[in-house]
């Protein structure tokens, strides 16, 4: 943290703790390790997916090595969720993360903003409805591709308590959430914590855990 | 006729003469206008033995006045009897033609007709063929291949008897005569006879050749030694054999002189491995095409699954209950897959190979996902598509990639074969869904061991999902079809517009 950079009417705040820094280095390496051996299983003609599945070692690896990141990621997600609802209903964590109108109101301003109706961008508190939307987008994705993928790693022992019907319908909402969390991820988290100017090279805040802010 | 013997250049005559004659003459049937001496022949005996022929006659006619006639017979204790007619006219068209009839049946003259008594007709034929050798001496008959191995049976005790090939009073001349004037001939006249091939085994083959099938076959325009190489008029090979198969087997080699594309697929084949490994029981060209029997089986596709039957009876019983095997079996069926349109006829791959299941899906897609055969029997060809679209088909085609590598999946995927069976394939069209999926469940439980009654509906039955067929499959895709560009549009929208308001800005 190199306060001397801090320029008039700028401050930082911790936006994150070590342990939500090191939660999501730990998601970045898991994200990774699942889209790389699940993406190439869902476009398996593709020769890049070959390529992948081929230097991997096979597509039974590529499973086995699902199969791990994806139990890690199950974990990682039981444990936010479980230290989520113990800190906001036990320890008086501020639920900052919960959407609110505000955050409605706030996506509606900033379109007015882009489009020159508004002056400026909408203020938000300790996360934007941005980062909101992309958090509760893969933490219920993520929840959601967890249920499936085990129906998947598991279909016997789904089939035992859930019409058969469950096991293709669960691959289908899978590979189509898999996609739609991807091209969040690649479209929108990556774009707003690199590209966008406003933080380019990179929003260093979820490495470092301190952000800018910039009172008015 | 000593005197003539004894010359040496006319000894080499005669024994060049008598090498050819034994090659070449087998059965002289009397009267047959095709068997006439030829001018050479008889001129060269006629010099040989000095006679003109007239000399004789009256000997000759005096032996005819019984022997000419037709009917006159020699009986033998044990009821047998043969024939002592000599037709005339075989006689003086014979090699021997010249000879005095005392030239051969020495114990007779004009004067002297002994009585003579034999046991039986064999030992009267052996005695007859006896004289043969005093002119046709074994030093120089050996060199003839056949004869060489006629002669070691003999001396293993076992009866010879000349005129078994070369007929007695008809003869004919071994070279420039009708009757070795084609090859086939030359070699029909042994051949088209019950003449037998020995094994070290005991057991032993007839060499008969079906002249009919010949004809009828392919190869009719072919000579003899086109396949027999080695063999020829003058050439005759003896080889001894341990077995019959090790005959066959031999004799199959013959075909890759033309065949070699077909020759070089078999070595690639499980019979051309199991032969290599000394399984002489392995089936060879000659097993499934026929010697000289070898036919095009055209548009028999129900002739070219029994050939395959000889060896794998339990199959096909199983094939002809299969949808496939009475369609063909009863309706001469000609679009239903037979043995060879699976298992391929040369190249035939071990069936229990992953190399050989991992490719089923193929096999199988050849016809089921041809429309225009499909269209016929109202079946659908996405049965192929959706096959390989769903977990199994496409972790089979990765798993494939990987097999180069050696890497065998165990168990193996599962491919259409084991779901709907093989040989045993029955139509699903009409069936009672019940029972379809308790059947279902079996298969999926070969490799699932603990599925229960729910985990085959986890499979659409090669039905794309629809409203009917899987509604809750239909729906989420519809869903995702949906919100997925719209999200994507969304997203755009959003970062090209905050894009575009950091360039107005500045």
């Amino acid at each position: 943290m190199e306060s001397g950079n801090l320029s008039a009417g700028e401050e930082r705040f911790r936006k994150f703790s070590v342990y939500r820094i090191v939660e999501h280095l730990a998601l970045i390496a898991c994200f990774t390790v699942l889209a790389m051996t699940g993406l190439p299983q869902k476009f398996y003609s593709l020769g890049i997916s070959q390529l992948i599945i081929t230097s991997l070692g096979g597509i039974d690896s590529v499973r086995s090595i699902h199969h791990v990141a994806a139990a890690i990621f199950t974990v990682l997600a039981l444990q936010h969720i479980i230290t989520a609802f113990i800190g906001v209903v036990f320890l008086q964590w501020e639920p900052s993360m919960l959407i609110a109108v505000k955050d409605i109101h706030d996506a509606l301003h900033n379109v007015k903003y882009c489009l020159g109706m508004a002056g400026r961008p909408a203020m938000s508190g300790r996360y934007n409805y941005k980062e909101k939307f992309v958090y509760w987008f893969i933490l219920l994705g993520g929840v959601q591709m967890i249920a499936t993928g085990f129906i998947l790693w598991f279909p016997v022992i789904a089939a035992n308590y859930l019409p058969g019907q469950f096991i293709p319908v669960s691959k289908v909402i899978h590979t189509n959430d898999a996609m739609l969390i991807f091209l969040l991820t690649a479209i929108w988290h990556i774009y707003d914590s690199i590209f966008n100017p406003e933080v380019f090279p990179l929003d260093k805040s979820i490495f470092t855990g301190m952000k800018k802010t910039t009172r008015t | 006729m000593e005197t003539v013997i004894n010359n040496k250049s006319g000894r080499m005559g005669v024994a060049a003469y008598i090498v050819c004659t034994a090659l070449l003459v087998c059965f002289a049937l009397p009267g047959q206008p095709s068997f006439a001496a030829s001018e050479q022949g008889p001129r060269k005996v006629d010099k040989l033995f000095g006679a003109e022929g007239n000399a004789d006659e009256d000997e000759r006619n005096q032996c005819l006045k019984c022997h000419g006639e037709k009917g006159s017979i020699k009986k033998f204790p044990d009821g047998d009897f043969i024939s002592t007619y000599v037709d005339p006219q075989a006689f003086t068209s014979s090699v021997h033609r010249s000879l005095r009839c005392t030239a051969c049946h020495k114990e007779f003259s004009l004067q002297h007709h002994p009585e003579r008594s034999f046991r039986n007709k064999l030992q009267y034929r052996i005695k007859e063929s006896h004289v043969c050798r005093d002119c046709h001496k074994e030093g120089t008959i050996k060199s003839v291949a056949v004869h060489e191995s006629l002669f070691r049976k003999e001396r293993a005790g076992e009866a010879v008897v000349c005129t078994n090939c070369h007929s007695a009073h008809a003869v004919t001349p071994a070279v420039g005569g009708n009757a070795s004037t084609g090859e086939e001939k030359y070699c029909l006249r042994c051949h088209s006879r019950e003449t037998k091939m020995d094994f070290n085994d005991k057991e032993c083959i007839s060499l008969r050749v079906n002249i009919a099938e010949l004809r009828n076959s392919p190869h009719k325009n072919m000579g003899c030694s086109d396949c027999h190489f080695g063999f020829s008029q003058e050439n005759h090979p003896q080889r001894r054999f341990r077995y019959e198969r090790e005959y066959r087997i031999s004799s199959a080699e013959m075909c890759r002189k033309c065949h070699f594309d077909k020759y070089s697929k078999v070595s690639e084949s499980i019979h051309y491995n199991m032969l290599s490994t000394g399984r002489l029981d392995a089936p060879t060209c000659i097993d499934c095409h026929g010697g000289h029997a070898v036919s095009s089986l055209g548009d028999n596709r129900a002739l070219a699954v029994m050939k395959c039957r000889k060896c794998h009876g339990e199959v096909y019983d199983t094939y002809a209950k299969s949808v496939h095997g009475k369609a063909l079996l009863n309706a001469n069926n000609k679009d239903v897959p037979i043995c060879i349109d699976c298992h391929s006829s040369h190249s035939i791959k071990n069936p229990s190979s992953s190399a050989f299941h991992d490719y089923i899906p193929e096999m199988c897609g050849k016809c089921h996902s041809n429309p225009t055969l499909m269209g016929k029997y109202g079946l659908s060809t996405d049965v192929v598509k959706t096959y390989l679209s769903d977990f199994h088909g496409m972790t089979l085609g990765l798993q494939r990639k990987e097999a180069s590598k050696g890497y065998r999946p165990d168990p193996p995927m599962a491919v259409c074969t084991d779901c709907h069976g093989t040989h045993e394939i029955a139509g699903v069209l009409g069936a009672d869904v019940q029972v379809l999926k308790d059947k279902l469940l079996k298969r999926c439980q070969k490799c699932h061991s603990n599925a229960t009654s729910n985990f085959p509906d986890a499979w659409l039955s090669h039905y794309k999902p629809s409203l009917r067929v899987a509604p809750l499959v239909f729906i989420a895709e519809q869903f995702y079809k949906i919100i997925m560009p719209l999200m994507v549009v969304g997203l755009l929208f959003q970062v090209l517009l905050q894009i575009w308001r950091y360039l107005a800005n500045r």
